[in-house]
């Protein structure tokens, strides 16, 4: 495995908030082309590591490389154009304008030079199968396409590096399905993704590797199938040993006996 | 530079202070509890005046007696223009049209005044208007003095009333957590009103001060609504103690620099402070001001 | 999907409507009073300022309360450079040196200033601005080198044989068009767009690689560049200014208040709330002046319950909500 394919690495990582360590030391290697999952009761930290890549908030300790350059102390807008984009679990879509033009505010922007901005826009919203809600105001939309709109502008900074805090939240079945179907085509089409969700099947069946971190450590790291049969893990957050099948099932993450 | 000249400059400027004060008191406590910026709060401090002086001229009745009066009717006025206009303007679109609906409402209080009393320049002058008395080299207005132990008076009364009492744990409870007062019971929007209806009818007792105190016309609402923010930058928001002790440092400014500086530049004075306090330290020289303004 | 700048189609009604208006505004003072020539002339030096202001505050959506700054500046540089050409100059080449070094003093004022005071946010960039134009204010009527006390004369420039009125028309006219077609240059580029989103918001906008910091800047730099050259022009306009007639707060609230009605962050909105409150206040109630502020305030307080988004953005609100209604559902899962 040569360096080249470390898209993003973390070592060290640490947080505090007045003297209360949200993260400790925490290492991580991300390799380019992959869906990465990252699990963890509430409160474990997934939040703020992604606020700490993305330049929100600055680090106490430790490194953040992106391609091997350190983007630890680098301003968010400058990250951004490096090539990593984030998706939230509010959608915070920019609510006078329509579907197509916050699409487009993401394709005007973001990491490389000058650039058809209208087909990186239609692209964008063909992907995230929003393209009939173009020229509706952000405002109309349901919960369910407003993360899609979420993802749409984030695509359409053309990033390396995708990191979607909790895309299913909030979806039913149907809807948890064609999101990841959107993230399996992402990744083939080279975005890295790093996805923080608390639907055990959903980040099961789509993760080629998974994190775990509880109260700011990180306590698991592997395939779906190990992460799912720790027993660390099982003890801090799921309860029980999960099925993992290769689709998501109805309801949410309760595991089977 | 003399000490004696160097000691009466701090004495007027505590005199002056106390009353800067009391005019800010309100401002602070409706920021503070409903983060409404009332740009209206200078017109209500120079209605407070203008009644001062109405009575004044009409019954001949010292200005002081009349504070529970006219704080009642402001506290009132108050009270309706919360729960009417102000609240109409928070819903339907955010905070920052509280600011343009006070501001468009002190216009209209600003030309009410000017045709009801004309744009001439007023005071109260009680039979101790122009007295004055010395200690040693330091002379002293007994208006004056008697401005600062009535602030005085009503920011510690305005203390008790947020501390001491239910109403007062009510407003606070509201000001910290409004979701949460509302699930234990507390009608919001009443206490909001009612928080209004109290910063209004402090400022009209400050009004009341100020009238006997300096000369006063509509044009002045302006000028004391740029007080109370100031005043607010220095001290802090939501407390009298905040204002207190903002409105002493602004009086002792004003006093120095009227007479170290230049009489006519008290107001460009005032003015840097507010500039350099906003983009140095929102939050007031104790904290708690503007911490959100970044 | 059509939501790129309004091609060439849907713009012509607008364009035919712009071309006539123009027409009708170039020959006006051949056959209106002298009257309505100052009250018109007084709408185009609105309008400048209105737009100019929109730059900074109706696209980004930072509310500069203090704008009259500018104007100040623009004058008193404008004017003192004036008496340093001295006579020996053409009326045309100090008019148009003065307004050249009054652009550039007011945007170099406003690159210095945008630092510090653009990391405000809301009221409080609002109210920061305000004390700003005070404090300048102050300062001018009591620093002497100044002659803001004293008063500053500036030179005829009018061409002989015409009316001043006349000529001042026409130039704040040009100004204002001018100031109109840069403002809209700006709305429908890359530039304009991510000023629209950090309007909308700022935080959003920076995660998704918009230069916020160097966009505000640059927005208040051309806002306050093009009120500094307005400010030269007002300065000549009056012949003879002391500080408090450049340094106006109501200057400062009637940019607000004119984009306030039309619809803020519109191109068309400060026009017509220029032209309605210019219309209210000088021929509706031009005699009525000791009503002007209250009227004003009224306005103000209507406005703001009853069509927060202005005149503009309400009519486009209501013209979306019929649209929405009439669209199938497509919305919905299908």
């Amino acid at each position: 495995m040569s360096e080249n394919d470390i898209i993003l690495s973390g070592k060290d990582v640490t947080k505090r908030f007045s003297g209360l360590a949200a993260l400790s030391e925490i290492e991580f290697e991300i390799l380019r082309g992959r869906i990465y999952g990252l699990i963890g009761p509430n409160g474990a930290g997934k939040s703020t590591l992604f606020n700490l890549i993305t330049g929100y908030l600055p680090l106490n300790q430790g490194e953040i490389r992106f391609n091997g350059q350190r983007i630890d102390r680098m301003a968010t807008t400058r990250i951004n154009r490096l090539g990593i984009a984030r998706s939230f679990q509010i959608a915070k879509p920019f609510h006078e304008l329509t579907v197509y033009e916050n699409v487009r505010i993401g394709a005007l922007f973001g990491s490389d030079g000058p650039r058809d901005t209208n087909e990186i826009t239609t692209d964008a919203l063909a992907l995230t199968d929003i393209e009939a809600m173009a020229d509706l105001p952000a405002t109309a939309l349901t919960v369910g396409n407003l993360r899609k709109l979420e993802l749409a502008r984030a695509i359409a900074t053309r990033p390396q590096l995708l990191l979607a805090d909790e895309p299913c939240a909030g979806l039913n079945a149907t809807e948890t399905e064609e999101m990841l179907n959107i993230l399996r085509t992402l990744r083939d089409r080279g975005i890295t993704i790093w996805l923080v969700e608390h639907d055990m099947r959903a980040v099961m069946s789509v993760s080629d590797r998974i994190f775990v971190i509880d109260a700011g450590v990180k306590i698991a790291e592997g395939l779906p199938k190990e992460v799912a049969n720790d027993p660390s893990v099982i003890a801090a957050y799921l309860g029980a040993p999960v099925k993992v099948t290769g689709r998501a099932d109805p309801g949410s993450g309760t595991p089977e006996a | 530079m003399p000490v004696g000249v160097f000691v009466q400059t701090m004495v007027d400027g505590i005199m002056l202070g106390g009353v800067l004060s009391l005019a800010a008191a309100g401002f602070s406590l409706i920021f503070g509890v409903m983060s409404v910026v009332s740009l209206a709060h200078g017109a209500m401090v120079v209605i407070g005046a203008y009644l001062a002086y109405t009575s004044w001229s009409l019954m001949g009745i010292d200005p002081l007696f009349m504070i529970p009066c006219i704080m009642l009717v402001m506290f009132v006025f108050g009270y309706c223009i919360q729960r009417t206009i102000i609240q109409w303007a928070v819903e339907r679109s955010s905070l920052v049209a509280s600011l343009l609906v006070t501001f468009g409402l002190a216009l209209v209080l600003r030309n009410t005044l000017d045709l009801i009393f004309s744009p001439d320049v007023r005071s109260v002058s009680p039979p101790y208007a122009f007295m004055n008395f010395g200690i040693g080299s330091i002379s002293f207005d007994v208006v004056r003095l008697i401005g600062l132990a009535a602030s005085l008076c009503m920011l510690i009364f305005l203390a008790i009333l947020l501390n001491r009492t239910g109403f007062g744990r009510k407003i606070r409870a509201t000001a910290q957590q409004p979701f949460a007062a509302e699930i234990c019971g507390i009608n919001v929007a009443h206490i909001h009103g009612l928080t209004y209806g109290v910063g209004t009818a402090f400022a009209g007792v400050a009004g009341v001060i100020i009238g006997i105190v300096m000369p006063f016309s509509p044009n002045a609402e302006g000028h004391w609504t740029l007080n109370a923010f100031v005043v607010v930058v220095l001290g802090g928001v939501g407390s009298p103690t905040g204002a207190l002790l903002g409105g002493l440092l602004l009086g002792l400014i004003e006093t120095f620099t009227a007479r170290f500086i230049g009489p006519s530049l008290t107001n460009a004075m005032m003015f840097l402070i507010l500039v350099l306090m906003l983009l140095f330290r929102p939050q007031g020289i104790l904290g708690h001001a503007f911490g959100e303004s970044r | 999907m059509n939501t790129e700048a309004p091609n060439r189609n849907s713009m012509l009604p607008f364009i035919w409507i712009s071309a006539v208006g123009l027409l009708i505004f170039l020959i006006a003072p051949l056959v209106v009073s002298m009257f309505m020539v100052r009250v018109l002339q007084l709408f185009f030096l609105s309008v400048g300022l209105a737009v100019s202001w929109s730059i900074l505050g109706g696209f980004s959506g930072y509310w500069s309360f203090g704008h009259t700054l500018f104007i100040g500046v623009g004058a008193f540089v404008g004017g003192n450079l004036a008496s340093a050409l001295g006579s020996d100059w053409s009326p045309l080449g100090i008019l148009f040196t003065c307004m050249t070094a009054g652009g550039v003093a007011s945007a170099l004022l406003a690159l210095i200033l945008a630092y510090p005071l653009l990391r405000l946010r809301g009221i409080y960039f609002a109210i920061a601005m305000l004390g700003l134009a005070e404090l300048m204010s102050e300062l001018a009527s009591n620093i002497d080198v100044v002659g803001g006390a004293m008063g500053l004369m500036t030179p005829d420039i009018v061409p002989e044989k015409l009316n001043p009125a006349v000529f001042y028309y026409y130039l704040f006219l040009v100004m204002g068009v001018i100031i109109l077609l840069i403002a809209a240059r700006i709305k429908y580029s890359r530039f304009g767009y991510g000023l629209t989103s950090i309007r909308e918001d700022e935080d959003t906008a920076k995660m998704l690689g918009v230069p916020t910091e160097r966009y505000k800047i640059t927005a208040m730099v051309i806002s306050c560049g093009l009120v500094g050259i307005l400010g030269v022009l007002y300065g000549f306009s009056l012949g003879y200014f002391t500080a408090p007639s450049v340094f106006r707060v109501d200057f400062s609230l009637n940019m607000i208040l004119h984009n306030l009605i039309g619809g803020i962050g519109t191109l068309m909105g400060p026009i017509i709330g220029a032209g309605i409150m210019i219309f209210l206040t000088q021929v509706v109630l031009g005699n009525l002046l000791n009503l002007h502020v209250m009227i004003t305030g009224l306005l103000v307080i209507i406005i703001v319950l009853l069509a927060p988004a202005g005149i503009l953005g309400t009519v486009k609100k209501r013209i979306q909500t019929r649209r929405l209604e009439k669209k199938p559902k497509v919305f919905d899962d299908e």
